[in-house]
């Protein structure tokens, strides 16, 4: 045993020399560009990255870029603890809520102006950069949730709120057993879908300018209420069962374009669709998808903005969007390479034309999680009207924001 | 065994199978969904096994292995944490049983002030630490490296204190008998003390092994370079990216739980050993 | 993670110089501190200093970006008392006490069962005990899936067993009140480290005992309750103070489980049920770039673990008084 235990740790020492040994430094003269991003979703989609990479890297000799892939989910915990330690990278992907924080406190650079011309992109992705009027960053892809339609049980996909309850209620008395459409719940990400309905029927959910939050107001209540009379024939007990929408459980689902690959490879037998989502008063939906910032402890700012501008040229930005699985947001190559999508991304590139940004408020998320998400379940769960619940939960916002009215 | 005995002890052997059942089919389930066509894995009745969900016949494929270790990263991966757990385990044990050992047997002056110390500082909850970890771990340049899984977990006051309780427990005869022949502490310590020690020794060893290889909040904050990540980092990323597609998660669970039972059935006799020394000594 | 070889024995510390010991000199205390300082150097820069540094940012106001301000005890005063900022910080203890309540005697009740049992027999043991360690070393990345698949409303194996007694189907994850049983369920289920334990205790039960019993004309039933259970009190005790801190501290498993979708519903389940303490504090340093509220609460945490364990010190004083 003490054999062994000694064995070991001489193995050990000299392991130990071995890394402390290796590790060399780049070689002096070139320039590194560190750039953040999420994970891309497939092997190809990494195969596009990398020629965009290295296309940058010809032009640009003497410069090497480093890609650090994260995935989506870790990438904010990743973020902070490199922002704490102070190994921020020199450009990445920042989450659209985030923008408006990362710009108050200077953690990210303000956009130099003249480095871009606004024009070339969709105003609505541009938008979620600002922060006081002023752009912080580029949108690099934007993507929206919309409706999912099975086929066999919705034969014309419906475009208003009353043709979706009509549909709903039709499929859920056909068969007891499906639902009608899989009700977002009153969680993190049902409150981040329910601005795109608050949109549909002319509403909106703060204006910042004036400090005002909105959705106490009819529109909202009625966005709400919607879902409310959508959950009788859509009962929990089917659409909470893991993937009822492709497993036939449920006619319809609001979602995203990620799901539509992921039901494709499981479930080659199921004929589904994709339409923008059915709106009260006015087409509308909400914008997800990815913004990049240069950070300002970073090094090479220009050379970082050169790159941003290089992934969201009209050359690149389809093959770099659809890496990510979202969707371009330079107005040429969405123009020029709409052919190139997919029959159920048409219906989320139909919904895009009509998405709105989500508010610019620095504390949006913690807003969204720990006061909207409760009050969407408060209502849903009938625990108390929609009316009481956006009342409340407006009241509680004003008095986390320090905002009047 | 005698027919009788054999009688008696059947309802315990059906009580033992039925929970074993309920510990095994999760496990089996992941084993199935890890081996089959990503057209199968959504069946009305649970399947617990690759079959086709059409035809019912068998099924099975690597493919999801493949993929995982190659695209998925896991094959970097898993040597990672090969890599970060030969170097930490035996090094944190060592550490651990030379602490604990002067906390049973040396007497200096403010030992027993130190331990208690050591214990409080116990309670405090990981997460807690976590943001000023960091910065340690960044002054000491070993920030998105091997070496800061390594170094922040190379001591544990848990283990010093089971150690320590162990230590406590063996008779002081024998050493007395050594130092009288001459032995120093270290001898002492190396060959008396260790040897009779096996038990814990396994038992703390397989304990930090596990966690070890399972942790995934310390190198999610530490790690940014993929090349660097440790398998659950890397299954994290999978799970994360192909959310949706059970059948490359469970592959990579698989691989990561191979190597634990392959340690568990390693030790599982020194496990024994332990019990059984402990019920000699009561 | 505990050794079954100590489980049973008491934490006493001899006293040092009680006994004369034959030979060691001053040397000796050298030799001593020479021991502890790597354990020591790492005590005092990986957890003495982090844990001070964290009572320095729980005072100020820090978002991890901007350099941290001084805000007193606000963020304490603001936590116990100020609902705006924190709405859920109420639920989310209620919810891990619940937990924990919950979840420490049915670990541990399952625990001692298996344990029992496998110590039963002979033949097959060693297959058993591994067999039954299995979930314990499952990822956690596949726990999460497992269960949500065995809790699935339509699909589920749990529902498709209890339709066998004619229980109704349940939505174990989505019905605030059951989410709680479901969670403490998984937790026992990952029994297998206590079991290990309760294993080496019952080892530890000297046969003279149980044959003196048997003589006595106790049944097994009797000689359960009269011997075995009494036998195992510092096991279990141990198993108690243990179990409790790592409950009052459970955070992966309800991350797995409630971050279906991609990881958006990260606000810990229908209506909060599911929302654990750490799962809050989490949201907060990270979520929501509070980063000294977030310390704060770990520090509350802190004060709530020493309290309960002091409590429970005391109990066992006062059993054995």
């Amino acid at each position: 045993m003490i054999r062994r235990v000694t064995g070991t740790v001489a193995v050990a020492a000299l392991l130990a020399g071995l890394t402390a040994c290796g590790g060399s430094e780049e070689a002096a003269g070139s320039t590194t560009l560190t750039y953040w991003m999420f994970q891309d979703r497939t092997p190809q989609a990494g195969e596009v990255v990398e020629k965009i990479r290295t296309d940058f890297e010809k032009a640009n000799p003497g410069v090497t870029v480093k890609i650090v892939k994260i995935p989506k989910d870790d990438y904010n915990t990743k973020l902070g603890s490199a922002v704490a330690a102070n190994t921020v990278p020199d450009v990445g992907v920042l989450d659209q809520p985030l923008v408006a924080r990362y710009a108050m406190d200077g953690t990210i650079k303000e956009l130099p102006a003249g480095t871009v011309n606004e024009a070339d992109y969709f105003e609505g992705a541009l938008n979620t950069n600002r922060y006081n009027g002023k752009l912080y960053g580029l949108p690099v892809d934007h993507t929206a949730v919309a409706l999912f339609y099975n086929k066999k049980l919705v034969p014309t996909p419906p475009k208003t709120w009353d043709e979706l309850k009509q549909m709903s209620d039709a499929i859920h008395k056909a068969d007891p057993k499906v639902a009608g459409i899989v009700v977002p719940k009153g969680d993190g990400y049902g409150a981040w879908m329910w601005p795109g309905v608050v949109h549909g029927a002319g509403g909106e959910m703060v204006d910042e300018a004036n400090k005002k939050i909105l959705f106490d107001q009819q529109p909202a209540v009625d966005a709400l209420q919607l879902w409310v009379d959508l959950l009788p024939s859509s009962p929990r007990d089917i659409t909470d069962s893991e993937m009822a929408f492709a497993n036939g459980l449920a006619g319809m689902m609001i979602s995203g374009p990620w799901d539509v690959a992921t039901i494709k490879d499981q479930f080659p037998e199921l004929d589904f669709n994709v339409a923008p989502l059915p709106y009260k008063t006015t087409p509308a939906g909400n914008i997800g998808g990815e913004n990049a910032v240069v950070f300002s402890k970073g090094q090479n700012a220009d050379l970082a903005w050169k790159w941003l501008k290089h992934l969201t040229s009209a050359e690149n930005n389809t093959i770099y969007a659809q890496a990510l699985g979202g969707f371009p947001i330079n107005k040429a190559a969405a123009e020029r390479d709409a052919g190139s999508f997919g029959e159920q991304q048409q219906g989320f590139l139909e919904q895009l034309k009509v998405a709105h940004a989500r508010p610019a408020v620095p504390e949006w998320i913690q807003i969204n999680d720990e006061i909207i998400a409760p009050a969407i379940e408060a209502a849903l769960s009938g625990k108390v009207t929609s009316q009481q619940a956006l009342t409340d939960a407006a009241t509680k916002t004003r008095a986390l924001l320090g905002w009047n009215s | 065994m005698n027919t009788a005995q054999r009688v008696r002890k059947a309802p315990i052997y059906i009580a033992l199978v039925l929970l074993t059942l309920i510990s095994v089919v999760p496990f089996v389930w992941m084993l199935a969904t890890s081996f089959k066509h990503s057209s199968d894995i959504y069946t009305k009745v649970p399947n617990l096994l690759p079959l086709d969900k059409q035809t019912g016949e068998w099924a099975a494929t690597f493919e999801n292995y493949a993929y995982v270790l190659d695209i998925g990263g896991l094959g970097q991966a898993f040597l990672n944490s090969i890599y970060v757990c030969v170097i930490l385990v035996p090094a944190k044990l060592l550490i651990d049983a030379l602490a604990a050992y002067a906390f049973a047997r040396i007497p200096f002056p403010g030992r027993d002030k130190l331990f208690v110390l050591l214990l409080t500082g116990m309670m405090v909850p990981t997460i807690t630490l976590l943001i000023p970890r960091i910065h340690v771990t960044q002054s000491l340049g070993m920030f998105d490296s091997s070496w800061g899984l390594i170094v922040p977990n190379i001591a544990s006051v848990l283990d010093i204190f089971l150690l320590r309780q162990f230590f406590l427990s063996l008779p002081v005869d024998l050493e007395e008998a050594a130092r009288i022949d001459g032995a120093s502490r270290m001898q002492i310590f190396w060959r008396i003390v260790l040897p009779l020690s096996k038990p814990v020794l396994a038992v703390v060893t397989i304990t930090s092994f596990i966690f070890h290889w399972n942790d995934l909040v310390w190198p999610l904050v530490v790690l940014n370079d993929p090349e660097l990540y440790t398998l659950p980092l890397a299954l994290q990323q999978l799970a994360s990216t192909e959310s949706g597609r059970a059948y490359y998660i469970m592959a990579g669970a698989a691989l990561a739980v191979i190597p634990v039972i392959i340690v568990l059935l390693v030790f599982q006799r020194r496990i024994m050993q332990g019990i059984a020394f402990t019920g000699l000594k009561t | 993670m505990a050794s079954p070889v100590v489980a049973d024995r008491p934490a006493v510390t001899p006293r040092p110089g009680r006994r004369r010991r034959p030979g060691f000199g001053r040397s000796d205390r050298l030799v001593g501190y020479l021991l502890i300082t790597p354990a020591l150097i790492y005590f005092v820069v990986f957890l003495l200093y982090p844990a001070m540094a964290a009572l320095y940012y729980s005072f100020t106001d820090w978002n991890l970006r901007s350099p941290a301000s001084w805000v007193g005890l606000q963020n304490y005063s603001d936590l116990l008392f100020e609902d705006v900022k924190f709405p859920h910080f109420w639920k989310s203890v209620q919810v891990t006490v619940q937990y924990t309540l919950i979840a420490v005697p049915l670990t541990l009740i399952t625990a001692l069962g298996q344990a029992l049992l496998v110590n039963a027999i002979r033949r097959g043991s060693n297959l058993f005990r591994l067999l039954l360690f299995l979930p314990v070393v499952t990822a956690e990345a596949a726990v999460g899936a497992i269960w949500r698949w065995l809790y699935d409303p339509q699909y589920g194996l749990i529902n498709a067993i209890l339709g066998l007694f004619g229980i109704p189907k349940q939505n174990w994850l989505n019905t605030p009140e059951l989410v709680i049983p479901a969670l403490a369920f998984i937790a026992a289920w990952q029994c297998g480290i206590s079991m290990i334990i309760y294993l080496a205790g019952l080892k530890g039960i000297p046969d003279s005992i149980r044959e003196a019993a048997t003589i006595d004309g106790a049944g097994p039933v009797q000689r359960f309750w009269k011997v075995v259970v009494p036998m195992l009190r510092p096991t279990t005790f141990y198993l108690v103070v243990t179990g409790v801190i790592a409950a009052l501290q459970v955070f992966g498993l309800v991350y797995v489980i409630f971050s279906a979708g991609g990881g958006r519903s990260v606000t810990g389940g229908p209506e909060q049920s599911g929302l654990m303490y750490v799962l809050h504090l989490y949201l907060f340093a990270f979520r929501y770039d509070a980063m000294g509220a977030a310390c704060a609460m770990s520090f509350l945490l802190f004060l709530l673990i020493m309290i309960v364990t002091a409590l429970q010190f005391k109990f066992l004083k006062q059993e054995a008084a």
